[in-house]
């Protein structure tokens, strides 16, 4: 893969990719933090999406409202992300506005405000988003399965945290999180689109060259290789929608195991794209468990994803239930695919559709600059840009024998979650 | 820099044309991908469902995706997929959409697919069942969904008589009686490839696409076809009214307050646009978020839509909140509403919103999903093939005035609809 990429680093510590691209007068900043809910401790669970929301709020010399109206008033957007393994922050503006973007990023990463008032207002603004999400019986299961999955590590827990902990964290907590993990030494810059790489850097260095880095303490969680028990949960609610969630150990994403994986994901369920911006999506409908589940009428509908993680993670496969068709029978049905899988009755031609699949997707991925941003800054969190540059290679050196491997290794009965969502009518 | 200003879609570089069998394409050429999209639309739509069998184009439209004269569902998919492309369709209320997506060099692969889908389906018996059920599982989980109940309750309570009042997806007690006959008469009667529009965007150029457009599209021929039911009129409700969906178990309550909007071909758009930027919109969603969430903390989400198609549609504020602080988030924002509709608006809130929408023509026209999207709008509205062009001087024609006059024509108190969906109200 061709590309005008940049990569260095600042006396700070800083780390900067830059990745020209002039197909049209646009440009992506991003600024990474690696910390996420990885690194949280209990009692403090969702406080990196709570500082998150706080970065919106302001700094000494600009308030939130009024970095928000600059970039929206030049047609850009803004807007932030927080997951288990990182902290994300970007700007998609037009290019003659780069140094709007670059000035927030270097104001925000040493000067956030944390006003006590807007720290309350944010806590309910917070609750509202978890109560949102707590609508959705899958949102239920998945935090449910989650917590089986894994013993100690913060993987277990919700990105938004708790809602015990949000009702009880403090300003302090918030604003020695900040001060702890938003330093140079600790953060990305990644830049894609319309600039000369050399100009750019001039000015990178003049905004967050002298931003001091300092130590940081990071919790760095024990990593749970395997899932050590099966487990089980049930839930009930309203409505008439059947849900079961089948949860697996996923590798860490800088594994030769992770590539392996993606075909086998691809087989059982359909591609997953691990694109955040991208403008397509290919359909299921070959995959294995659409063919011997959903065609067969035993459930409504499949589908997993997998995610690229630090750590070894999870792999969940959803599936829509239909009433005519019990929890244990689809279940007896699924297992037949993946005892398929380990006994390696898998084609080449099977491994061939996923490669093609998955270069598509990265081809559709990458007609927007905002994409082509996140990889540069997103596949570093858990390896190197490399990891993203020889991504389909490495998926085209994917054997059957390897895949049957893999469904070996992690797909065991007896290393798994299973997570139900019964329906009661009357509830 | 580049320069995309003069690159943006236009009348000298879209080709438009009338294939041989009436439909009409628009063209247009993204050298740099090496993609390309198709989105399109032909009649049928919704519109077409009759008394006792809502649910029947959207059933139609489902349908199509399981097999052709000439490839059975495994066959079809097996192509699509293996090329890594994609093809959807989907019916709406006055049309059916479509969409291709593939790797520029599978397009002829993959075109003549998506014409058979559409023009030659072979609605296979052992589907029908399998599609019902999984529509009829879309609704109840959408049941069991506080946004798509409160969308659904403010359809019902809004157009009342009117078709929209109907989901596109349809009624379950409906869908379980309509027959597989029912499809293949609806497909016959309706589907009218002269109706269509298709849009097409990526790397290959418009004059090779058109060829294939002609070859394949253009050669599906009809003769004999009904037309779907005109738009009746519609009279918005003349009172105001307040609905609540009670939902067992929901921590979120999500509520809906609406008025008629502007129809999209009326003068009235310019200045509702930037009126709705203004309202919930620009930046951290407008006037509502500042007041709703920024300084209040009651809402995660809160901001302003102006819908748009060829019939009657709302203009509508949207808000997710906690149940014990729904009256307060009404009454917010009936406060916005208020100062929106009888306050001229500040001379920074017009440039802001006025210099936003037409600084993020670039980033809406970057994919070529964005340009096929744009091109529909432009022929589907009649806007001409310069509208992208000649946005920036319609925008900058609108004054302060503009955007008072059409907030205080359409946000009328008296008539405005509200509804939610969660938890009983106490």
């Amino acid at each position: 893969m061709e590309d005008n990429l940049i990569q260095t680093q600042l006396s700070n510590g800083l780390r900067i990719s830059l990745k020209e691209i002039h197909t049209a007068p646009i440009v992506s900043v991003w600024c990474w933090y690696d910390i996420g809910s990885r690194n949280e401790v209990p009692g403090k669970t969702g406080v990196s999406h709570w500082v998150e929301h706080m970065q919106f709020k302001g700094t000494k010399t600009m308030s939130g409202q009024e970095m928000d109206h600059a970039i929206a008033r030049v047609g850009g957007y803004w807007n932030a992300m927080t997951s288990s393994d990182w902290t994300t922050y970007l700007e998609t503006l037009p290019s003659n506005h780069i140094d709007l973007a670059l000035k927030i990023e270097a104001d925000r990463m040493q000067n956030s405000l944390f006003d006590p008032e807007d720290v309350e207002m944010e806590r309910t603004v917070i609750l509202s988003e978890r109560e949102g999400a707590e609508n959705d019986p899958l949102f239920l299961l998945g935090e449910a399965t989650e917590a089986l999955a894994f013993k100690q590590h913060p993987y277990r827990n919700e990105v938004l945290g708790f809602q015990r902990d949000v009702e009880t964290m403090t300003r302090d907590d918030l604003y020695g999180h900040y001060q702890n993990y938003y330093q140079p030494a600790n953060a990305r810059l990644c830049v894609a689109g319309d600039f000369d790489s050399q100009n750019l850097l001039k000015k990178i260095e003049a905004l967050f060259g002298n931003i001091p880095s300092n130590n940081i303490v990071s919790n760095i969680p024990k990593p749970e290789e395997t899932l050590s028990e099966a487990n089980r949960i049930e839930l009930q609610g309203p409505g008439e929608a059947h849900f079961a969630q089948i949860v697996y150990r996923s590798p860490a994403a800088n594994t030769d195991d992770f590539f392996a994986y993606t075909i086998l994901d691809s087989l059982l369920a359909g591609p997953s794209s691990l694109n955040m911006f991208g403008s397509g999506s290919i359909s299921n409908r070959t995959s294995r468990l659409y063919k011997s589940l959903v065609e067969t009428e035993m459930v409504a509908g499949v589908f997993g994803g997998i995610n690229a993680t630090i750590d070894p993670g999870t792999y969940a496969i959803t599936l829509i239930g239909r009433p005519d068709h019990d929890s244990e029978e689809v279940l007896n049905h699924f297992d037949q695919q993946i005892e398929d899988l380990q006994k390696g009755n898998i084609q080449a031609q099977e491994i061939e559709r996923a490669v093609k699949q998955a270069k598509a997707l990265f081809v559709y991925g990458s007609d927007n600059i905002t994409n082509q941003a996140f990889w540069l800054g997103y596949a570093p969190s858990f390896a190197d840009y490399d990891w993203f540059r020889h991504y389909v290679d490495k998926l085209q050196a994917v054997t059957p024998e390897r895949v049957a491997q893999i469904a070996q290794k992690y797909f065991s009965p007896n290393n798994r979650v299973i997570g139900l969502y019964n329906p009661v009518k009357g509830f | 820099m580049t320069n995309i200003t003069k690159n943006l879609p236009n009348a000298n570089n879209i080709l438009r044309k009338q294939l041989k069998n009436g439909a009409t394409m628009l063209a247009w050429h993204n050298p740099t991908s090496p993609a390309i999209v198709i989105q399109g639309l032909l009649t049928p739509g919704t519109m077409a469902d009759t008394h006792g069998k809502f649910g029947l184009a959207n059933l139609t439209a489902a349908m199509l995706m399981t097999g052709t004269q000439k490839h059975d569902f495994q066959a079809l998919h097996e192509k699509i997929e293996s090329l890594g492309a994609s093809i959807n369709v989907q019916a709406g209320k006055l049309a059916t959409s479509f969409s291709l997506q593939c790797l520029s060099e599978d397009l002829p692969s993959i075109l003549d697919l998506l014409v058979e889908v559409l023009s030659q389906p072979s609605f296979p018996e052992n589907h029908f069942n399998r599609i019902k059920t999984q529509i009829l599982t879309s609704i109840a989980i959408r049941a069991q969904d506080t946004g798509a109940m409160a969308g659904d309750a403010f359809d019902r309570a809004f157009f009342e008589s009117h078709p929209y009042a109907i989901p596109t997806i349809g009624y379950a007690q409906d869908i379980v009686g309509i027959e597989l006959e029912d499809l293949k008469a609806f497909h016959a009667d309706f589907f009218a490839p002269h109706t269509a529009l298709l849009t097409v965007s990526g790397g290959l150029a418009p004059d090779r696409v058109a060829d294939m457009l002609e070859n394949s599209f253009g050669a599906w021929q009809k003769t004999a076809f009904k037309t779907q039911p005109d738009l009746p009129d519609f009279i918005a409700p003349q009172k105001a009214l307040r609905e609540h969906v009670a939902m067992a178990e929901k921590s979120q309550t999500d509520l809906i307050i609406g008025v008629l909007a502007p129809k999209t071909q009326s003068e009235d758009i310019y200045a509702a646009m930037i009126g709705n930027n203004i309202l919930g919109q620009f930046g951290m969603m407008g006037r509502v978020g500042d007041s709703v969430r920024e300084k209040a903390g009651l809402a995660y989400y809160v901001q302003s839509a102006l819908g748009s198609g060829l019939g009657p549609t709302p203009w509508q504020v949207f808000a997710g909140v906690n149940p014990d602080n729904l009256d307060r988030a009404i009454s917010l924002i009936k406060d916005e509403l208020k100062r929106f509709a009888n306050e001229v608006v500040s001379t920074q809130e017009l440039e802001d919103s006025r210099a936003q929408m037409i600084g993020r023509q670039p980033l809406a026209l970057e994919t070529n999903v964005g340009i096929t999207r744009a091109l529909l709008s432009i022929e589907r509205y009649q806007l001409g093939l310069n509208h992208l062009q000649e946005l920036p001087d319609k925008l900058k024609a609108i004054s302060k005035q503009d955007v008072l006059a059409v907030a205080h024509k359409y946000w009328d108190f008296d008539r405005l609809t509200i509804v939610s969906a969660g938890r009983e109200l106490t």
